[in-house]
């Protein structure tokens, strides 16, 4: 698997793993909420990733975060499915390296 | 914590509250967060807060109202935070009162930034304007300001709440009445040499002073626009014993 390389400010090396964790966490979140077909659940954390992932160098989570946020306020579950397996998948593959 | 600058963050993200206070407590500043306004409300009963990072979508209560309330109740600076980063959403939030406005996402870095600046725009004047302005009282068409405690008193002796910026604006203009004073004037007079990225934010200011004033916006009689020039204070202006702006 390749990995992705997250350049972050050494500022927040204390709090960026909890950051990430905190996302796998997200990504179960976001896997019952489907199959309960919650709409919520995916508009709010999208919402919180996108406001939040670039801020601690995660570019990606915003992005996620920002496509999660839409489908869910169109009621595209299939958009937030896939988006839910691209967060997961990215999560499995970035590597933070504090400069 | 005594001397340290005391910042309330409010935010419904965990991962915002949690980031911002680590960072904003490494660089030497005492943090309370809280999830919604109730939690804000406590945390400012329980005493001093020297500034608000308030996010604007909160359950319950809108940041938005939020500010308007907290702006009502207090003079202490708000910068607000947001993921909606509509040019409207910036332009309302600085009409509601806030000092500051930082789209979401950001880097902690940056908020770091912007709260110092606040706190030392609503401290302190620039180096030319300092001194016996820090001190003075004025009187202007029955309304008064007193310098030393920063309070403003309507001609019927209520006191009017007054955010630290809306203050600096409103000594300026005391100590130019009668006189056209620029945007970039205006700008550089309250922020010394720091930069705005925001072009309008002295017109909003404005536009909250007028309202502060009671000044119809529309008529305005105290705080005039002049054309493609700025603005006017047109008023007698006593500044302690002294009269100014008579020719």
């Amino acid at each position: 698997m390749e990995k992705i390389v997250v350049h972050i400010d050494s500022d927040l090396e204390d709090i960026a793993p909890g950051y990430i964790e905190n996302r796998h966490k997200d990504v179960a979140a976001l896997k019952e909420a489907l199959t309960a077909n919650d709409l919520e659940v995916p508009k709010v954390l999208g919402h919180r990733m996108k406001g939040s992932g670039a801020g601690y160098g995660f570019d990606e989570v915003t992005e996620i975060g920002r496509r999660m946020e839409e489908a869910a306020k169109a009621g595209d579950g299939q958009s937030i499915e896939a988006l839910t397996a691209r967060l997961e998948d990215y999560l499995a593959r970035v590597e933070i390296v504090y400069d | 914590m005594p001397g340290k600058d005391h910042i309330l963050v409010v935010d419904d993200d965990p991962d915002i509250r949690r980031q911002l206070s680590g960072y904003l407590e490494k660089n030497g500043f005492k943090v309370s967060v809280a999830g919604d306004g109730r939690g804000l409300r406590a945390v400012l009963d329980k005493g001093r807060v020297d500034l608000v990072v308030l996010d604007l979508m909160l359950p319950g209560e809108d940041g938005l109202i939020l500010c308007r309330n907290l702006r009502a109740r207090s003079d202490v600076p708000v910068v607000i935070l947001s993921a909606r980063g509509e040019q409207m959403d910036r332009i309302i939030g600085l009409e509601m009162g806030a000092d500051d406005y930082l789209p979401k996402p950001f880097h902690p870095r940056e908020l770091l930034a912007r709260v110092k600046s606040v706190l030392r725009r609503v401290r302190s004047f620039p180096n030319h304007l300092m001194s016996e302005e820090e001190t003075a009282s004025y009187r202007f068409s029955d309304w008064h300001l007193e310098g030393v405690s920063r309070k403003l008193y309507s001609p019927d002796g209520k006191q009017v709440p007054l955010s630290g910026s809306e203050f600096i604006l409103l000594r300026i203009f005391l100590n130019h009445p009668n006189r056209v004073l620029s945007r970039e004037q205006l700008v550089e007079m309250s922020r010394g040499r720091e930069t705005d990225p925001f072009d309008r934010s002295i017109d909003m200011q404005v536009s909250r002073l007028r309202r502060r004033l009671e000044d119809d916006p529309k008529n305005p009689l105290l705080i005039k626009t002049v054309r493609s020039a700025g603005y006017v204070f047109c008023a007698r202006v006593q500044k302690g014993g002294t009269l100014l702006g008579v020719e």
